[in-house]
């Protein structure tokens, strides 16, 4: 009952003037980052950062939260209409919804589409009122050693789900974890690998690890690929309708829905899953268990509503562990967590406790951002699409000046520029060797956390790391960690094997 | 052997990396306290650690020749779709890449003197050049005009204090924000 007054509440907050505009203007940005292939979502949230500085906490995470929503549905235009995905979220969408529409089904695909994230946002939204509250309670239960095993499981979740090969994420992790080390330490005082350079003193800020290797890394690849010169080639000019699935069609499909929800909502949980694991595992579930599974590629609705339910309600999957542990397990909660942090809050157990009325009201604006989303993929698909037509050289040259701007304006230090322009350098780098960034990002974000609770842990139980075994929820976690990683490999493995 | 060494390359100088950070760790100075470890201990853990991994790649690349690595669930999900080789047929452009990035450091360099608002319009035209688009039109307007929208966004609306430069471009900053109603 008082969650939903709480709620209530929230949406009168948010239906305020100022906040719906900044609800807008985060879903045009989400679906436009979506869009535009040079640009990816985790990209679009970290470029809009600066822009929160001067918001107040509310209005700033409205802003990111609705990008980070929208940007999970805005790709599916382009890969529906012009087989671009503008992001990885997006390929699946290719193999179904492409063909649907060059079967002479554009506007039936893109109404699938619709249903899908409307629907996936939906359950999304009221996972996250029902369960957050609760997950947070159990929360407060934890102590270090839980706190330890968490973040160490999702470390060890990047590594094995993400892309590139598991020794090379591993080794981009390890990277992550050791710039996070750099600077003074918080509990000795004690000064680790600033040679003597005052900036590396004050350590290196994880947001600047992400400008750089995300923003700057992806133009210098780009770039180095040469720009295309006039925007991508797509006929965007022709007419684009959107016409609905009809009831008795949504209510067949009921269970597809249903399990790709799920699915989106514990992958979305997962550290270092996201929106794009899920939108291919969704995929693969329902070729394994929906009714027409073997007709997948084949342009039936089952391979749209799939990806794009679980891309979509992976956010709210996100969301969970952000708000409740203070734990950001993707790209874009972790600016979110920055966001936080910059307005000083601190996400985690006791957040209900302390700002119930203003998580509702986040939950309550993730609800208007779902419903935002869709009335804006009917009506302005066209001039969404119309973005394709800009020159790459002229958009990314903003999204430079957009980095630098964020990273300066961070601590209005200038040596930040030197910083991201490193990270920049390594972030291509690390494209250009197969190296993922996403671990080294997460191991500079959760590093601090995992050395402390760690630290912590130590202390406490006279240097003995057995604790975590002793324990039955830090024994668990630790178990799935080791899973985590060895069972893929083992899986891969034996495939060699047989084909061999 | 060529191919090996260049497979193992990126994983060799990790590793020599790490080395090195292990010696600088283990010069950290603190208090130490009895019984209790101190704050080179999480930094040494995860140089031995990552010095493993690199090892176990340099061993399997530059000695046994193996080239089967064992792929993250994205890459595999990716690499079964046959929508990740797409882009890496292209042509690679080198020069324009060193272009871009010396342009960045001379911009980052520049800053301070030149301020905000000229560091910015040069670069915005230069990086649009090097990019190989030629409508020139374009690339005056929206450097000129793009520059000045972010000196009004950021200084005007969200107040983020951004570099002036110092004499005589300075007087430039100092003129436009004065145009602008900025104190």
């Amino acid at each position: 009952m008082e969650a939903l007054v709480h709620l209530g509440n929230g949406f009168l907050q948010v239906l305020q003037p100022m906040n719906l505009l900044v609800l807008f203007i985060g879903l045009v940005l989400g679906m436009l980052v979506a869009v535009l292939p040079g640009l990816t979502l985790v990209m679009g949230v970290v470029l809009a950062l600066p822009f929160t500085y001067s918001m107040e906490l509310l209005p700033a995470i409205i802003l990111l939260t609705a990008m980070y929503v929208s940007g999970t549905y805005g790709g599916a235009f382009t890969a529906i209409l012009f087989r671009i995905p503008g992001e990885p979220i997006d390929v699946p969408l290719l193999w179904d919804g492409y063909t649907m529409a060059r079967k002479g089904q554009p506007a039936k695909a893109l109404g699938w589409t619709l249903f899908s994230a409307l629907g996936g946002g939906l359950v999304m939204v009221m996972v996250m009122v029902l369960a957050s509250a609760p997950v947070a309670k159990f929360a407060l239960t934890f102590s270090s050693p839980e706190y330890f095993a968490i973040i160490v499981f999702g470390l060890a979740s990047v590594v094995s789900l993400g892309g590139g090969s598991i020794t090379n994420a591993a080794i981009s992790l390890m990277l992550g974890l050791l710039i996070a080390t750099v600077g003074v330490d918080s509990i000795y005082g004690a000064e680790r690998f600033a040679f003597g350079v005052p900036f590396l003193q004050d350590g290196i800020e994880y947001l600047l690890v992400m400008v750089g290797a995300y923003g700057l890394g992806e133009v210098f690849t780009r770039m180095e690929k040469g720009f295309a010169g006039d925007g991508a080639s797509a006929d965007t000019d022709r007419r684009i309708n959107t016409e609905f699935p009809t009831l008795a069609e949504m209510i067949k499909l009921k269970m597809t829905f249903l399990r790709s929800s799920l699915v989106g909502i514990v992958v979305g949980i997962i550290p270092g899953a996201g929106a794009t694991v899920a939108s291919f595992v969704a995929y693969g579930a329902e070729g394994q268990y929906g009714k027409r599974g073997k007709e997948l590629g084949s342009g039936i609705a089952e391979g749209i509503i799939a990806p794009q339910t679980a891309a979509t309600s992976s956010v709210g999957g996100a969301m969970i562990p952000l708000l409740t542990m203070g734990i950001p397990g993707s790209g874009a909660t972790a600016i979110i967590l920055g966001a936080f942090l910059l307005h000083g809050m601190q996400p985690g157990p006791q957040v209900f406790v302390t700002s119930g009325p203003f998580v509702y009201a986040v939950f309550a604006s993730m609800f208007l951002g779902v419903i935002g989303m869709c009335i804006l993929g009917f009506f302005a698909i066209k001039p969404l699409v119309k973005v394709l037509e800009l020159p790459e050289a002229v958009v990314s040259a903003f999204v430079v000046m957009f980095c630098f701007i964020g990273a300066f304006a961070a601590r209005n230090n200038l040596s930040d520029l030197y910083v991201i322009t490193a990270f920049g350098i390594l972030g291509y780098l690390f494209e250009k060797f197969k190296f993922p960034i996403a671990p080294m990002v997460l191991g500079v974000i959760l590093g601090p956390l995992a050395e402390s609770s760690f630290m912590t842990m130590m202390v406490s139980h006279g240097n003995d790391w057995t604790v975590l075994m002793g324990r039955p929820i830090s024994a668990t976690v630790m178990v799935l960690a080791v899973v985590a990683l060895v069972y893929p490999i083992q899986r891969q493995l034996r495939e060699k094997t047989r084909r061999n | 052997m060529l191919n090996r060494l260049l497979r193992a390359s990126p994983y060799i100088v990790v590793q020599l990396a790490a080395m090195y950070l292990y010696q600088v760790a283990g010069r950290i100075d603190f208090p130490a306290a009895p019984g209790r470890i101190g704050p080179d201990f999480w930094p040494k853990s995860i140089l031995v650690l990552l010095g493993l991994v690199c090892v176990y790649e340099i061993i399997k690349n530059l000695l046994i020749g193996e080239t089967f690595t064992a792929a993250g669930l994205l890459e595999k999900f990716m690499k079964d779709s046959g929508e990740a080789g797409g882009e890496e047929k292209l042509r690679s452009y080198p020069l324009l890449l060193g272009g871009g990035i010396v342009l960045t450091i001379i911009y980052v360099v520049t800053i301070s003197t030149l301020g905000f608002f000229l560091a910015t319009i040069a670069y915005l035209a230069l990086f649009m050049v090097l990019g190989r688009y030629r409508n020139w039109t374009v690339i005056a307007v929206s450097s000129v005009l793009g520059a000045l929208a972010l000196v009004f966004i950021f200084m005007k609306v969200v107040y983020v204090s951004l570099p002036l430069g110092s004499e005589p471009f300075s007087a430039v900053s100092l003129w436009l924000l004065r145009v602008m109603g900025v104190h």
